[in-house]
């Protein structure tokens, strides 16, 4: 049985997946973005930043390890730690 | 009660707000207030409680409904019919002293029975720059006159001394006092027609509607909340000022029936009137709440009560006296709003049948840009660019955000037209339009922002000056969701040249091509004089989803549009296009040479 985490994730057997291909990424319940594959670009050089952009600042992307589909996207700083995005596992019953 | 009774008084209520709105732009002489829409009408009971929030900025139902409680305990005793009372102190309820809340108490047959509360951003409040938006300030005490609460008039009687005092302390007193009149009006207007209401219908009636209301806005509330999963959710802001950065770090939390937003983690508060108070946070994260969270749902005290706030003291979302906070409302209350927007969003996205309600970070990054000096008719003129308010939507899971669509905090704000500004101030726009590239990439785009630019024009004094604040043009902070990407980044350019500088172009189409220098601004006070032109740019909307599965026909028509270049089609969406066509298999190709990247690029895991 599969349950809902996000536009991209699923719940699955006690596991946050993809709900692509349904590929086990971490344990439900538990921050997941550090079993992702991730791909960093700076914001700067995306089309439609400015000189003025913040020469550090960066577009990170989150893709499923297995399937490479995009998981979630965050804009940071390369020192700030993930954002963490967690469902209380509870749900899945 | 009976379901057809209440179902009318509600109604009621809503038209109430609406008249009082209406009321409230057509007497007012500002722009901000009847262009711009920055204004704000809503009903509160006996006991201040929030009754009915109504449209406008929604970051100020919270905070009116603590300025109505702060009136009835500052004046306990000493409040009568006809009277009518001012508070525009930050660290007692307002967002910044710009915004001033007037309060009238409601009686019916002498029983104080209601209170109605409306805000518009003044035309000027003595700050020490014009128009209230003060970067210049180091304190509170620098940003125009602040009172905690004080009675403007006495049983109907306006009370001269104090009428006089106000606009003595402010530029523009006879357009202050329009403001001021525009709101007593307002207030008069909710006052006959609440009163007309209860005439009606008989005040027991009105009294069970008021409290059924509040039951059931929070009963409904606490019923979708146990709908959706328990979980918690993250996002961020970063902004600058300065060379300065801050952060707004928030973690929404639900369990059960209830949220709670914990801002620990963010910035301490800023030497810059960047900061605001903890009923401005309230009040930021409350304007995305009501709309995605409660559009089915009277927004009143019970929407309130489900929902816990943790804003640490001394940190850029709870600051402490005397710190400065004029640009609040375009400094970090946005990013909490923008913050909550993300986390709302994602706790929606986490249910099926919510997923359709969420939407990307809307307009992010306001900008203040309030222009002052001698107009072509040898007036003083003070007034905020409303471009501002033009926002740009966010994507929603099913459909591209709205192009120049607005923002979540205000349903009803909205932009002069160009020749509104042209016959205020002495000023000629070169181009307004929609903005390339800024419009959040992803399966579905963000709404595009807009950039204009403007010239001296007809000006008795060669020009104008302008104050420009807001958080600065270093970050994007449109956030996309679920892949989405950020909508793309304000800007700023100040284009000077010397006076003998001969230039025959002043119909210039782009930035590049208006002759000059060129130099990024953000923050501070700036000469439109003689041949210098202001270009400003806004930001789009966030977007939604994996910009490699967006439609490569919408691709095209956006390009063709000129609503995304050529680049950003191949760099971005995969989509090749050669000669206004869209090559099958040149996009096939780099939309899977891009997606393979996303392991080769930066496969280590944190």
């Amino acid at each position: 049985m599969t349950t809902r985490q996000s536009s991209t994730l699923v719940i699955s057997n006690g596991f946050t997946c993809c709900s692509q291909c349904l590929a086990e990424i971490s344990p439900a319940g538990k921050p997941w973005k550090r079993s992702t594959s991730v791909s960093i670009t700076k914001i700067v050089q995306i089309p439609g930043s400015t000189s003025s952009t913040h020469p550090d600042v960066e577009l990170r992307h989150f893709a499923c390890p297995n399937c490479l589909a995009l998981l979630d996207s965050e804009t940071a700083l390369p020192d700030d730690p993930f954002l963490d995005d967690v469902l209380n596992p509870r749900r899945e019953n | 009660m009976d379901p057809i009774t209440f179902s009318i008084i509600r109604h009621r209520l809503y038209r109430v707000v609406e008249e009082a709105v209406i009321t409230l732009k057509h007497v007012s002489g500002s722009a901000i207030t009847n262009e711009g829409h920055d204004l704000m009408v809503s009903l509160y009971e006996a006991d201040g409680t929030l009754l009915l929030g109504g449209v406008g900025f929604l970051h100020h139902l919270t905070s009116a409904a603590e300025a109505c409680k702060s009136i009835i305990r500052r004046f306990e005793g000493d409040v009568h019919e006809g009277d009518l009372f001012l508070l525009n102190d930050p660290f007692t309820a307002a967002l910044h002293t710009s915004d001033i809340y007037l309060v009238s108490p409601i009686h019916f047959n002498g029983e104080l029975i209601a209170w109605s509360a409306c805000f518009v951003h003044v035309y000027d409040i003595g700050a020490m720059n014009p128009g209230g938006f003060a970067p210049e300030a180091q304190d509170v005490f620098s940003e125009g006159f602040s009172s905690p609460g004080l009675k403007l008039i006495d049983r109907g009687n306006l009370r001269q001394d104090i009428w006089d005092t106000l606009l003595n302390m402010v530029r523009g007193p006879e357009m202050v006092a329009l403001d001021l009149r525009s709101m007593i009006a307002c207030n008069n207007v909710a006052k006959d027609r609440m009163i007309a209401l209860i005439e009606k219908y008989g005040l027991p009636t009105f009294q069970e509607t008021c409290k059924l209301l509040v039951e059931q806005s929070e009963a409904r509330l606490r019923e979708r909340l146990r709908e959706l999963p328990d979980g918690s959710w993250q996002s961020r802001q970063y902004f600058d000022v300065k060379g300065e950065v801050y952060k707004v770090l928030l973690t929404m939390t639900k369990v059960d029936d209830e949220l709670t937003f914990d801002f620990t983690g963010s910035s301490p508060q800023s030497k810059y009137s960047v900061n605001c108070t903890k009923w401005a946070s309230l009040g930021g994260l409350f304007a995305p709440l009501f709309p995605l969270l409660c559009y089915d749902i009277t927004w009143n005290e019970g929407v309130i009560r489900p929902i816990k706030v943790i804003a640490p003291e001394g940190s850029i979302v709870n600051c402490t006296k005397p710190s400065p906070v004029s640009v609040a409302t375009v400094g970090a209350i946005q990013s909490v709003n923008n913050a909550a927007c993300t986390t709302i969003g994602k706790m929606l996205a986490s249910h099926e049948q919510y997923n359709d309600q969420t939407s990307a970070v809307w307009h992010a990054n306001h900008f203040a840009v309030f222009m002052f000096g001698k107009n072509q008719k040898g007036g003083e003129a003070i007034g905020i660019l409303t471009e501002t308010f033009a926002g740009a939507g966010g994507a929603r899971t099913f459909a591209d955000g709205v192009d120049i669509g607005g923002e979540i905090p205000n349903p009803i704000s909205r932009m002069a037209n160009v020749e509104t500004v042209e016959a205020m101030f002495p000023v000629r726009y070169l181009f307004r339009r929609r903005l390339m590239d800024s419009g959040g990439g992803g399966q579905y785009r963000g709404g595009t922002g807009g950039e204009i630019a403007l010239v001296p024009h007809d000006a008795p004094d060669g020009g104008l000056h302008y104050v420009l604040s807001g958080k600065g043009s270093k970050f994007p902070q449109s956030e996309g969701l679920s892949g989405g990407n950020p909508g793309a980044l304000n800007d700023y350019v100040w284009v000077h040249t010397d006076e003998s500088t001969k230039s025959n172009d002043c119909f210039a189409q782009t930035l590049d091509s208006i002759p000059g220098d060129k130099e990024s601004i953000s923050w501070g006070v700036f000469p439109l004089m003689g041949k210098d032109a202001l270009y400003v740019r806004w930001n789009g909307g966030g977007g939604i989803g994996d910009a490699l599965d967006r439609d490569p026909q919408s691709v095209l028509t956006d390009v063709i549009e000129n609503l995304i270049s050529p680049a950003a089609a191949r760099e971005i969406y995969g989509v090749e296009i050669s000669d206004g066509v869209i090559d099958d298999v040149k996009t096939g190709e780099r939309r899977s040479s891009t997606k393979h990247k996303r392991v080769s690029s930066n496969g280590e895991k944190r």
